[in-house]
């Protein structure tokens, strides 16, 4: 089941200047949804379609299963967010911030409490939100984002500012409120390695097209695909002759050899045969392409 | 539809707490009656005979209106009304109060309703300041008497009911202003050339034309000698009418935003 789901989701901000384009998302119903890709390609601008901050040209948005056009209030009803910087009233205090947003969730007043406890923001009385640093303000903004205990919530970039130790409390967090509530999390970011330890599904978006969507599992078996043997020779051209020979795809790469990854024993026949040749081996290794690299491979 | 925007009301009326334009409903409205305080204890002389004169509230009411209608009133509105819009832009906070499970007519009228409320706080506090204007003075000085005449309670709620329509065209105007544009500057700058503008154009047989000239049409057509054009029609019909324009055209813009925060 999905919780959210794009169809063909297209926007214009000139008619030359395409920032999305058809993007199909497919948010499941309980994911934690990882929306990546570099900056300016097109994550944000997503974002902003499927809460309707922008008016939607082509293609259709379903929250919950609902049309979000024809749905929009029971949708935002059961969605909290945060988009891009913290939306903060600067005069007033963290939980009088709060308070106006709770008195249009008509959500009950200890909720406050609870979710200034949750982002460890507990005592910070009577200090205005003005005062407070980056990452207080990124904790705020994520309370405000979880007042209406929200079945889906839509956090882009939500660890801007933060420090390590902040930036895995929210992680833990989200872990936690996934885990306890069922709550569905789209969450979007530049960096793979941020977020790697918490999404269960990924998204990867570049120059406004989707490039990869799938569970992470998915996105690791790319990974495995992706794995290289890298060989050092005294002769890499006889080398090469000999691999062709065998119908392994072997290029040349600053006097090494890169050849796809291979069983064990067939890699070590290939050394044997390489020695037979009077062929000096200095090294045999496998190239290990780590995610961030998947996803920069994606997104080049 | 009414409980969401009772709750936006509750909502938009915490946000204006320790903002600037509560601080210049405050102080706008009390400037003037203790000024008018400091005067009278200052040349205190003259005041048992003008608190037993029959006419002692009209005076007064006359006094403390005349740089509230022609200055502070109409710049009151124009900063209170495009500050309490731009707090939105100020603290970059459309975009969470669009993705509230509110509607945009809920949006754009509860803060409208918010601003005009805080314009009848500011008649109230005034009508206040005015009679403590009557009172302190009394209380302060030795020998003067407590004001003979009684208070003429209906030319008090006519002549403020008169001023609040006739400032309505203001808050309507730079409402819609405000919300249109992000920078301060345009809908400031706007209400200060059209307030120069209807101070310009007083004389002139169209003036009427020109929204914010109805408060200063309003206090000055009771003054005798005041050599200003008397409107063709009467400008608080006009007010009402560009008011309800005002709004219409500053709602139309604000539900057709392609960008909505």
């Amino acid at each position: 089941m999905l919780t959210l789901e794009t169809q063909n989701l297209t926007h214009r901000f000139t008619p030359h200047d395409i920032a999305v384009n058809n993007v199909n998302l497919r948010v499941e119903h309980g994911s934690i949804y990882g929306f990546l890709g570099p900056n300016g390609a097109g994550k944000t601008t997503t974002l902003r379609l499927v809460l309707g901050l922008l008016r939607k040209q082509e293609g259709s948005i379903r929250v919950f299963g609902d049309l979000f056009e024809q749905s929009r209030l029971e949708v935002l009803r059961n969605v909290g967010s945060l988009i891009e910087s913290p939306s903060l009233y600067g005069h007033l205090t963290a939980r009088e911030n709060l308070v106006v947003l709770q008195k249009v969730y008509r959500c009950a007043p200890g909720r406050v409490d609870e979710v200034l406890a949750l982002v460890g923001l507990p005592h910070t009385g009577r200090k205005r939100v003005s005062q407070f640093s980056l990452g207080m303000k990124q904790r705020l903004a994520i309370a405000v984002a979880l007042l209406p205990q929200p079945a889906l919530l839509i956090l882009d970039e939500p660890t801007n500012g933060l420090d390590p130790n902040g930036i895995i409390e929210i992680r833990e967090l989200l872990k936690h409120l996934n885990q306890e509530w069922n709550t569905t999390i789209l969450i979007s970011s530049h960096l793979l390695a941020e977020i790697e330890r918490l999404v269960t599904h990924v998204g990867i978006i570049n120059k406004g097209t989707i490039m990869f969507q799938g569970t992470l599992d998915a996105l690791r078996s790319k990974q495995q695909q992706s794995l290289q043997v890298v060989l050092d020779t005294s002769n890499p051209d006889l080398s090469q002759q000999l691999l062709h020979q065998q119908n392994i795809a072997a290029t040349q790469h600053d006097g090494k050899l890169i050849l796809p990854s291979l069983p064990k024993e067939h890699l070590a026949a290939i050394n044997q045969q390489l020695v037979h040749h009077d062929i000096k081996v200095f090294e045999i290794g496998i190239v290990k392409n780590d995610l961030e690299s998947i996803f920069i491979d994606l997104v080049k | 539809m009414t409980r969401s925007f009772f709750n936006s009301l509750q909502s938009e009326w915490l946000k204006t707490k320790r903002s600037l334009a509560t601080w210049i409903v405050l102080v706008g409205a009390f400037f003037t009656p203790v000024i008018i305080i400091v005067v009278r204890i200052i040349y205190h002389d003259t005041l048992a005979t003008s608190y037993a004169s029959p006419t002692f509230w009209a005076t007064l009411w006359r006094n403390a209106w005349e740089s509230i209608a022609i200055f502070l009133l109409p710049m009151g509105s124009i900063l209170t009304t495009s500050l309490i819009a731009q707090l939105e832009y100020k603290n970059n906070t459309w975009k969470q109060l669009h993705t509230l499970p509110l509607s945009l007519a809920t949006i754009f009228f509860s803060k409208l309703a918010i601003i005009v409320f805080m314009l009848v706080q500011f008649f109230v506090l005034f009508n206040v300041g005015i009679y403590l204007a009557a009172l302190v003075p009394y209380l302060v000085v030795a020998g003067v008497p407590y004001p003979t005449a009684p208070i003429p309670s209906d030319l008090f709620v006519r002549e403020t009911l008169l001023f609040f329509l006739d400032t309505l065209p203001i808050v309507g105007l730079q409402y819609l202003l405000s919300l249109h544009y992000k920078n301060f500057l345009v809908s400031i700058g706007t209400g200060v050339i059209l307030w120069i503008a209807a101070l310009g154009s007083l004389k002139w047989k169209f003036g009427f034309a020109v929204p914010y000239t109805y408060p200063i049409f309003n206090y000055l057509k009771s003054l005798p000698d005041n050599k200003i054009a008397a409107p063709l029609v009467s400008v608080h019909v006009m007010a009402v009418i560009y008011f309800v324009v005002f709004v219409g055209v500053g709602f139309w813009l604000f539900v057709s935003k392609r960008e909505k925060g």
